[in-house]
């Protein structure tokens, strides 16, 4: 096939071209639409091609055309255009911070991923990693390892567990209800060269190298913070059990730094991640407060406002804050709403947020930011609910 | 023996080890009779018979059932103490279930049942639809509705809830079932439930 060959070196010149400053690592050579070899990989992917079916009519597909167009339009760069036209992008609604993808070519982005990139440039990265799982073939070689073994429970197992992922926070969480999006594929040394090809991949593309090692060194710090606020003993980064699959946070993030150490400056895409999950950032803090995570949630919070809280962060770190009611929290909650109000003095749900503290606090006065929330929302669902609340 | 003339003296064998199976707490709830239900001061008058399950979602708390817990589910959560989570934890140490206090509002119940859900049902696909005030076992309460879907089964479902705070504790009644067909069935068998509800009425009069 000459055509595709040529559009195979365009797309790699055109790769080539941005990174010409600096010396970057070369990307392998790829041979663009590709159709499954083996026994062993035409039976993976018809099993995975099943489960890509029952995936994409599964009612926890985000189903938002611009969000999964840009999370695409981010792989195409990152990748290549060549690259990632063997791929599918489904976002699903799940608020672990996540992504996959399986060796047919299904990218699964959870919306939690969202929350916890800074900037496109991390979440290239994270995209970068997966691909590179898919492009190494290491889902097919896991399956040809375990099917070795001849242990039937095994065998089934592994077709369960085929999909790339990595897990940063928690290895129980429960992504497994789908054939796609499973933990624990991959061994210590897969997940070290996906890492390292997925770095030359962002370097290749002119992301800022810096995003690596800093998506890890959050993740740790979040996971403190989730610790911390259920009383429970800080994770160890030191040390791996036998078993571990994956590098430890602390080992990904000092070898990633040590890789992209004297990489210079590139492009971080802080505004064009902003804009993109901006009209689904609601939702997504909505899903986060429903958690339970208060330390966590909180930590997440304070990364999302950075040097300035909008009104809309203000108003759900009310909400956590209520929702753990000790009477000091509602105080907080408290001010964190009329902070809100301050920024935005038509925030209806702050003044709700507002009243429904105070009340619980034991306070009169939250009556009246109870009829303010009525006043600017006449039509609010649970009008009636509220009036039964006031005197 | 061959395997197969084993198997049926094996499976005695077993049944005798293992003592009653699971399923063996399912009792039938009679009509017209006063019955308290989750181990608490909540007495219900079922107008028709019910079947209820043997297993409890909590100490607090038990199922009844027409056709199947999967296909019309009433729960009672009778008299949850503050501090107390809504049902069993699923995993205390990765996913803690929120706990009822009662300093909470009325309006904070439905939202503690939702998160309860969500984290135990590892779902975000649970929303609270609509939220209102009303009569509940002699007591101002607090109706709401729902829709969830679990992920390992993709049905779509639809809840209805009553609550009440009485003395500092929490008693509730939800029903849910498939959108499909069984809740705009039986939605009218848990409402009369629900308006039968009484705290501390003697049962079997």
């Amino acid at each position: 096939m000459p055509r595709l060959r040529r559009f195979a070196l365009l797309g790699a010149a055109a790769v080539l071209g941005i990174a010409a400053s600096v010396p970057r690592p070369p990307l392998p050579p790829y041979a663009g639409a590709y159709e499954p070899q083996s026994v062993d990989e035409r039976g993976l992917w018809m099993q995975l091609d099943e489960a890509e079916r029952t995936l994409r009519d599964s009612a926890f597909v985000v189903k938002d055309a611009t969000l999964t167009g840009y999370v695409r339009a981010v792989l195409c760069r990152t990748v290549g255009v060549e690259r990632c036209m063997g791929t599918r992008v489904y976002v699903i609604r799940d608020p672990e911070f996540n992504a996959s993808m399986t060796p047919n070519g299904t990218l699964v982005v959870n919306t939690g991923l969202f929350m916890r990139v800074r900037d496109e440039a991390e979440l290239a990265a994270v995209l970068g990693h997966e691909f590179a799982h898919f492009e190494q073939r290491h889902g097919l070689h896991r399956f040809q390892h375990s099917r070795s073994m001849t242990d039937v429970a095994a065998w089934m197992g592994v077709i369960a567990a085929s999909g790339a992922s990595y897990q940063i926070r928690s290895a129980a969480v429960d992504v497994s209800h789908s054939t796609i999006g499973s933990i624990f594929a991959f061994n210590r040394d897969e997940e070290r060269e996906a890492d390292m090809l997925g770095a030359k991949y962002m370097l290749a593309a002119g992301y800022d190298p810096k995003a690596l090692p800093d998506i890890w060194t959050r993740a740790m710090d979040e996971a403190d913070a989730t610790s911390f606020g259920r009383k429970q003993k800080s994770h160890r980064y030191d040390r791996l059990s036998f078993f571990a699959s994956h590098p430890t946070n602390l080992e990904r993030a000092t070898y990633l730094r040590g890789l992209v150490a004297g990489m210079g400056q590139g492009d971080t895409g802080h505004d064009a991640l902003r804009t993109a999950i901006k009209p689904l950032r609601g939702a997504f803090i909505a899903d986060q407060l429903k958690l339970n995570d208060f330390g966590g949630t909180e930590y997440l919070f304070g990364q999302l406002a950075g040097d300035a809280w909008d009104a809309e962060l203000l108003r759900a770190r009310g909400d956590l804050y209520r929702a753990r009611g000790n009477p000091r929290d509602l105080v907080s909650a408290a001010g964190f709403y009329a902070q809100a109000i301050a920024l935005d003095p038509a925030d209806a749900d702050a003044y709700r947020g507002l009243g429904l503290a105070r009340l619980r606090g034991g306070d009169a006065q939250g009556a009246e930011a109870l009829k303010r929330y009525l006043a600017l929302r006449p039509d609010a669902p649970d009008r009636a609910m509220i009036q039964a609340l006031l005197p | 023996m061959t395997l197969r003339k084993a198997a049926p003296v094996l499976a005695l064998t077993a049944l005798l080890l293992s003592g009653p199976p699971a399923h063996a707490g399912n009792t039938l709830i009679a009509k017209a009779q006063a019955v308290a239900v989750a181990k608490s001061a909540l007495t219900i008058t079922p107008d028709r018979e019910w079947n209820k399950m043997g297993a409890r979602p909590g100490r607090n708390s038990e199922t009844w059932t027409l056709d199947g817990d999967g296909l019309n589910d009433v729960t009672f959560y009778g008299g949850i103490e503050t501090d107390r989570t809504l049902f069993r934890e699923v995993n205390k140490r990765v996913k803690p279930l929120p706990r009822f206090s009662a300093t909470m509002l009325l309006p904070d119940i439905p939202a503690l049942l939702e998160n309860s859900y969500r984290i135990a049902l590892a779902t975000p696909l649970m929303t609270i639809e609509s939220v209102a005030p009303c009569t509940f076992a002699g007591a101002k309460g607090v109706t709401f509705t729902y829709r969830f879907t679990r992920p390992d089964e993709e049905v779509r479902r639809k809840g209805e809830g009553y609550a009440a705070i009485i003395a500092g504790k929490l008693y509730m009644a939800t029903f849910e079932a498939p959108d499909i067909y069984y809740y705009d069935r039986d939605i009218a068998s848990f409402r009369a439930l629900a308006a039968s509800a009484r705290i501390g009425a003697t049962p079997n009069p």
